[in-house]
């Protein structure tokens, strides 16, 4: 500044630290440099290189003249943009919480029909379990358990009806409600199933379980308490009826406890005409 | 007085010819202006303190847009432009705060 820089800079700038570096050293040590080299030889040229500076002057004009030209036409540009992007955030804000409130009733939808899920399960469930008991009760499945098995056959020797020694089907009608009063839960005549709809009967020379013709001996399988059917059954009517048989007629009658009885389920599809009351 | 007439040509030609500049150009234009702010108001102090000198300044004018230019250009294929423009701004405005707080010494006294 003074005037007297030399090629060498001095050493404070060095050391000072880079920004006290800019902040000092602001002005181009060549304007120094060259003034000294004026004073030592006071040539003048001066004037030769004014022109330069004329036209250097005139393109930083152009530069900045042209610079403050395009940041003025971008402006609208960028203004319009920047007032699309905040309609667009405004408009996916209010989508947003349109969406958080459809995912509120969403979610409220979804806890209401879990808890409706959960109440059907449980219903079905119920009703699954009430349809298998009640299946096995009407004889629409095979069933097993502990029961007996009775093998009943006609008296040795006799082959006609009305000799006495042989088995009616009213024998047989009282022998099975016997064995349903005394609590069987399920019965089968030479493995076939009896239900409510089941009909014996004596058709010819054979005794008919729903129309298929049953030869002797008969055996009747029946699930139940094995320990207390025998007794009940022989205090049941037709249980007495079958104590007279035996011992008037010679009628044969075997009864055997079983710990596993199979009954099959019964194959006809009975029901043609009636519906469940109050169905759809 | 010339000098002015220079300037003043310049800017109005800026406005009224509209030069294109090349794409390729365009971001560094605003660096330039500024590293060449920066030479002018350093040739306007030097002209205060009576040492200015035309060869000065028309080489430093051109070698600072020059080396501004180059600075930035080089900053965009290291993939630091944004951060190498910053830096090239505040060194260059301190040295036109420093200039002008010079020039304004000249001119006031103070």
């Amino acid at each position: 500044m003074t005037g007297t820089a030399g090629t060498t800079r001095p050493p404070s700038s060095s050391y000072g630290g880079l920004l006290t570096q800019i902040m000092n050293d602001t002005l181009d040590a060549d304007y120094q440099v060259v003034a000294a080299r004026r004073e030592r030889e006071p040539a003048s040229r001066h004037g030769r290189n004014r022109l330069a500076v004329v036209v250097v002057l005139a393109v930083f004009g152009l530069m900045v003249g042209v610079s403050a030209l395009r940041t003025e036409r971008s402006r609208p540009e960028a203004a319009a943009e920047r007032a699309a992007l905040i309609s667009q955030i405004h408009d996916r804000q209010a989508r947003l919480t349109a969406l958080h409130g459809r995912l509120g009733t969403l979610q409220t939808d979804i806890s209401d029909a879990q808890t409706s899920l959960g109440n059907a399960t449980a219903a079905g469930s119920r009703a699954a379990l009430r349809i298998r008991t009640l299946s096995t009760l009407a004889g629409d499945v095979a069933a097993t358990g502990p029961g007996v098995v009775i093998r009943a056959d006609n008296a040795e020797g006799s082959t006609g009806a009305g000799t006495g020694g042989v088995i009616l089907d009213t024998d047989l009608q009282a022998l099975v409600n016997g064995l349903w009063q005394a609590g069987a839960e399920a019965i089968s005549i030479n493995g076939y199933r009896l239900t409510a709809l089941t009909s014996i009967r004596y058709a010819g020379q054979a005794i008919t379980v729903d129309y298929r013709s049953l030869s002797p001996p008969y055996i009747i399988a029946a699930i139940g308490n094995p320990d207390a059917l025998p007794a009940q059954l022989l205090e049941t009517p037709g249980g007495q009826l079958w104590t007279a048989l035996r011992s008037n007629f010679g009628i044969r009658f075997h009864l055997a406890r079983s710990q596993r009885v199979v009954i099959p389920a019964d194959v006809t599809d009975r029901l043609r005409y009636a519906v469940p009351a109050g169905a759809r | 007085m010339i000098v002015l007439f220079g300037l003043a040509i310049g800017i109005v030609a800026g406005f009224f010819f509209e030069p294109t500049v090349p794409t390729g150009l365009q971001p560094y234009l605003p660096i330039a202006v500024v590293a060449a702010l920066d030479a002018v108001f350093g040739g306007l102090r030097a002209h205060l303190d009576g040492i200015f000198d035309d060869k000065v300044f028309v080489v430093s004018f051109i070698s600072n847009v020059l080396i501004a230019a180059l600075i930035v250009y080089l900053g965009d294929q290291l993939g630091v432009g944004g951060q190498l423009s910053t830096g090239v701004i505040v060194v260059l405005g301190i040295r036109i705060f420093s200039n002008v707080a010079a020039i304004r010494r000249h001119i006031f006294h103070a």
